[in-house]
């Protein structure tokens, strides 16, 4: 009797241990999967989401071509894939509707005002007034009051990565809000490292326009950060041309020559920061360009230019059964786009999507619900297992005390 | 060290004359001066582009028609005014006339003013431009292209929808006086001898003006007229804006006042043998001159070069663009193109003009000087004369006395003559300076006086100078006299009158300068020119015959005056005392007058 105890005691707990060992054995895989999830082959930024922040710091109509850069810039970000949500549009003064703008409702970064950026889908989120050296530091630092709109917040998290981008009147050291008040290098650099010890970003790249931009970013001390200004100290960034129906400068020289680079950029591009900064052209910007990469990490040619100006998100297909449980969400109309089924019906390729700045759900979903029924049933049976051997040596011991 | 400054001092103030006068006439050397440039950041001048066409250019025509159909006819001031209302009525711009009357002393001026205000289409219009152009024109000619490029501007601006500004346009009669009594009773400045309607359109605050007088067919050049009221002028950014556009834009050079480069060059060949007239500098300073001596007659008489003088009492920067006459090449279409330009480039800024300057002297359409570059020649000069009272003044304080016998057995050093201090009665020579100035007071009444200015013969009045004359030497010969004589022995006499009055009256007249040339620069300069040295060289004589002649010199002095003020039957200065409140007559008359006349006191008084 005691050998089939001992024997069935092991063989209980073999299949406990084989049970525990499953569940562990398909946590690693998770863990190692989620890694890969997150970290493209190619270029392993390990972001999620992608944020902006455009400013443009100086009113008034001969300034138009600081509100043209924010423009520009939004355009482009935008069409790179950040949505609206994830940009926060700052304009200190309404070119468009300015009583002496010719062609009303319109913002041109052109002479010829070929393309109009002021359009019909644009967002701006602090205007005017509100453009001001609290509300920009708030904006990143996060400190904005309780019943600021979602709108109006940076709401990003450590795996974001933030562009911010800064055009006006500026300095040695300083860049001047609006007329009548300044911003420091050192507030700026105070700022970002709130937002790196509150977990605000994960990678950030700031770009400056502006006189003497490159002292901007001479203060920076938090890790990750990636910095590019249009000049050097004493120098002066020059406009690059003017409208002659507006009648003032359109666009500044490096911001022109920057968005120019963009415009062969779209979403797939595998063109590096290195590449970014390659096009560079002292002659024809007029100015000295300068980058600060000292603070930031991976080397510049492991990093996309979309991984700033881009707002991508990976699609990784996982499992082909899976399928079934996200066709059923997708019947129950739950969020994801169609392109999204598309893309999961060819698992050959794991495609770049367009992508919210959340997680991905369903793959997982599904399979956390295989795991968790796994365990329970091998508690069960353990459970039952145990039930069993108590009541046999119940009785055992019973007719064991009668027999003797 | 104090000897030395006080025996080299004749010598300094002779270094500082020379210095001072020759500053003055190097201001129109190329050497000094430097470009002008925009100052403004926001006004971006010439970088528009214009679309005045030549169908602006027949609806000028067809208006001049119309106006030279009203000239034809002698129309009176109501069917002018009638006319132009009437085109801005059909035009949709709301318009009103003004009615004037000034009464001055020897006539009565009236008119009608016609203006019509464009309001800003996309804004309130808290600020407003304006453009005017007056019935007769600065060459006494009427200015019928000049309203008539007015009204067809009114049509064209009409069609776009940019102005930031309300745009006034103001018709306005006669030359000056029209705009005189809009402005007046625009900003609510009321004058006794005028009666005007009060303004029925209001709008803005007026921050740039542009006036344009085109009197002839065609023009070459245009110029810039830009002195106002007592020698004010408008800030320089808005000529320089005007300079540019017109350069580029319109392609139409520009001069300062009519002059024209090639008329003085002309001039140069004729006069000046070959030698000098061909070298370059020797033209670019001639016509330099020519500038700057026009400059300093409408800036020393307080007078204003156009219709635009009149808005720089409210702030408001203005200047008159001058069409010079000649067979061509530019018409309607330059400067339609022009002033279009120009309005763009004044509607953009944010605030008045400020940025650039306002005392300045320009010696060329392109260059200029800084108020550094020309103010201390004036101040030079009455710092040597303030040297001269002081030096007056301190040798009156003191007087060589020979000791008497006693101290003679000292020796040789002991025959050294002492210094003894006397006494400074001050009260009299301050008196006399007060009667002189009293004088002033009572000629300048008698001189604005409508009883006197009713008389149209001055010249009854000329016997005034040798009477004047006996009765100065009367005067003096009983100061003289009444100098007291000190019987005592030690205590010597008191100062003569005639060292301290020409000592106060050193300080006084330099005093006047130095101030008189921040506010009006040209005003200073010919005072030292007329008062330096003269007014240094006065001393007492003796003999009545020569006092006479001294006498006689000085008052030669006062022959700025006769043509200023008593020369023509309505004295230009008079009427700009009256009618526009230039403080020029008034000056003349309470303060250089006094000071010609106690120079001429000091010359009649015995030494």
């Amino acid at each position: 009797m005691n050998i089939t105890r001992c024997s069935r005691w092991l063989h209980f707990t073999l299949l406990v241990l084989l049970a525990l060992l499953r569940n562990s054995n398909q946590t690693q895989g998770q863990e190692q999967h989620v890694k890969n999830f997150f970290q493209r082959a190619d270029s392993p930024s390990g972001h999620t989401n992608n944020w902006a922040v455009l400013v443009c710091a100086s009113r008034y109509w001969f300034n138009y071509r600081h509100m043209a850069n924010a423009l520009g810039m939004y355009r482009t970000v935008k069409r790179l894939g950040i949505p609206d949500s994830n940009i926060i549009l700052m304009l200190a003064d309404d070119a468009a509707c300015n009583a002496r703008n010719m062609f009303p409702g319109s913002v041109y970064a052109n002479t010829g005002r070929q393309l109009d950026l002021y359009g019909d889908n644009i967002e701006v989120d602090y205007r005017g007034y509100e453009v001001t050296v609290e509300n920009f530091l708030r904006v990143l630092t996060g400190r904005v009051p309780l019943t600021q709109p979602r709108s109006k917040r940076l709401l990003t998290d450590d795996r974001s990565n933030v562009f911010v981008y800064l055009t006006g009147h500026g300095g040695n050291e300083f860049l001047k809000f609006q007329d009548n008040e300044e911003i420091s290098a050192f507030d700026i650099a105070d700022a970002f490292e709130q937002m790196w010890q509150k977990k605000r970003y994960k990678e950030l790249f700031f770009m400056v326009d502006t006189c003497q931009a490159n002292t901007l970013y001479s203060k920076f001390y938090s890790p990750n950060i990636l910095a590019t200004g249009s000049s050097e100290i004493d120098e002066n960034s020059y406009s690059h041309e003017a409208d002659f129906d507006i009648g003032v400068a359109v666009i500044d020289s490096y911001t022109h020559y920057v968005l120019q680079y963009l415009e062969g950029i779209n979403k797939t591009s595998k063109a590096t920061m290195e590449d970014f900064f390659a096009m560079y052209d002292p002659v024809r910007i007029q100015s000295h360009p300068g980058v600060r990469s000292d603070l930031f990490q991976r080397p510049l040619s492991s990093v996309l230019v979309t991984d700033f100006f881009g707002g991508m998100a990976d699609v990784d297909i996982v499992d082909s059964h899976l399928f079934h449980d996200l066709d059923d969400n997708i019947k129950l109309g739950s969020s994801p786009s169609p392109r999204l089924s598309n893309t999961n019906r060819d698992p050959s390729a794991s495609r770049p999507v367009e992508g919210t700045g959340s997680r991905l759900l369903p793959a997982g979903r599904s399979h956390a619900d295989v795991h968790q029924t796994r365990a329970w049933a091998g508690l069960g049976m353990v459970g039952l297992l145990a039930g069993f051997v108590l009541l046999q040596t119940k009785f055992r011991t019973a007719s064991s005390g009668r027999d003797r | 060290m104090e000897r030395g400054i006080y025996r080299a001092l004749p010598v300094i103030r002779v270094f500082l004359f020379i210095l001072g006068y020759s500053w003055m006439l190097m201001l129109p050397s190329p050497q000094l001066g430097r470009g002008i440039y925009i100052d403004e950041n926001a006004l971006q001048p010439g970088q528009v582009n214009t679309y005045w066409s030549w169908d602006d250019v027949h609806s000028a025509d067809v208006y001049l028609g119309h106006l030279e159909q009203l000239r034809d006819q002698n129309a009176s001031s109501v069917e002018k005014s009638s006319f132009v209302r009437s085109v801005f009525s059909e035009l949709g711009i709301p318009a009103a006339t003004q009615g004037y009357s000034f009464k001055t002393g020897t006539m009565t001026l009236d008119g009608i003013n016609t203006y019509g205000v464009l309001s800003a289409p996309r804004t309130s219009g808290t600020e407003a431009i304006v453009i005017a152009a007056s019935w007769i024109s600065l060459t006494a000619g009427p200015n019928l292209r000049g309203i008539a490029t007015v009204l067809s501007l009114a049509a064209y601006l009409k069609r776009y929808s940019l102005w930031a500004k309300d745009i006034i346009f103001i018709v306005g009669d006669g030359y000056m006086d029209g705009m005189q009594a809009w402005l007046g009773a625009y900003h609510g400045l009321d004058q006794s001898n005028l009666d005007a309607e009060p303004i029925k359109l209001h709008s803005g605050v007026i921050w740039t003006a542009l006036a344009i007088d085109y009197p002839g067919h065609s023009f070459s050049h245009l110029g810039i007229f830009y002195e106002g009221l007592n020698g004010r002028l408008p800030n320089q950014d808005l000529m320089n804006s005007f300079h540019i556009i017109s350069t580029h834009t319109g392609g139409v050079p520009v001069v300062v006042y009519d002059h024209v480069e090639e008329q003085m060059d002309s001039i140069i060949s004729r006069w000046l043998p070959q030698l000098f007239s061909r070298q370059a500098y020797i033209k670019e300073y001639a016509r330099r001159a020519r500038n700057v001596i026009r400059h300093v007659r409408y800036q020393a008489l307080g007078r204003a070069s156009g219709v635009h003088g009149l808005f720089h009492r409210f702030r408001v920067d203005a200047i008159t663009v001058f069409a010079v006459p000649a067979t061509g090449p530019h018409g309607f279409h330059a400067l339609g193109r022009v002033i279009e330009s120009t309005l763009r480039t004044m509607n953009n800024l944010l605030e008045r003009l400020h940025a650039s300057f306002f005392f300045y002297v320009l010696t060329g359409p392109g260059t200029f000087l800084k108020i550094g570059q020309y103010l201390p020649s004036a101040v030079i000069v009455s710092v040597a004369m303030m040297f001269g009272g002081l030096r007056v003044w301190v040798d009156a304080g003191w007087v060589k006395q020979q000791w008497s016998s006693e101290k003679v057995n000292h020796g040789p050093a002991g025959k050294a003559p002492k210094w003894k201090t006397r006494r400074r009665n001050v009260i009299i020579p301050l008196v006399v300076m007060l009667a002189t100035h009293v004088v002033g007071g009572i000629t300048f009444f008698v001189v604005t006086n409508s009883w006197f200015l009713t008389r149209t013969d001055k010249t009854t009045y000329l016997p005034i100078i040798p009477l004047s004359l006996i009765v100065f030497s009367i005067l003096s010969a009983l100061l003289t006299s009444d100098q007291p004589t000190n019987s005592q022995h030690d205590e010597p006499s008191p100062a003569p009158l005639s060292s301290l009055l020409k000592a106060f009256n050193l300080c006084l007249a330099s005093t006047v300068i130095s101030i008189t040339s921040v506010l009006n620069f040209s005003l200073a300069a010919s005072l030292a020119i007329l008062l330096g040295i003269p007014l240094s060289v006065s001393s007492p004589t003796i003999g009545l015959t020569s006092k006479m002649a001294k006498a006689m010199s000085y008052f030669m002095l006062l022959l700025p005056i006769w043509w200023t003020l008593l020369a023509t039957p309505m004295s230009q200065s008079i009427w700009d005392w009256q009618v526009w409140g230039v403080w020029f007559a008034p000056f003349v008359c309470i303060v250089y007058l006094p000071l010609v006349l106690q120079a001429t006191v000091v010359c009649m008084l015995d030494p």
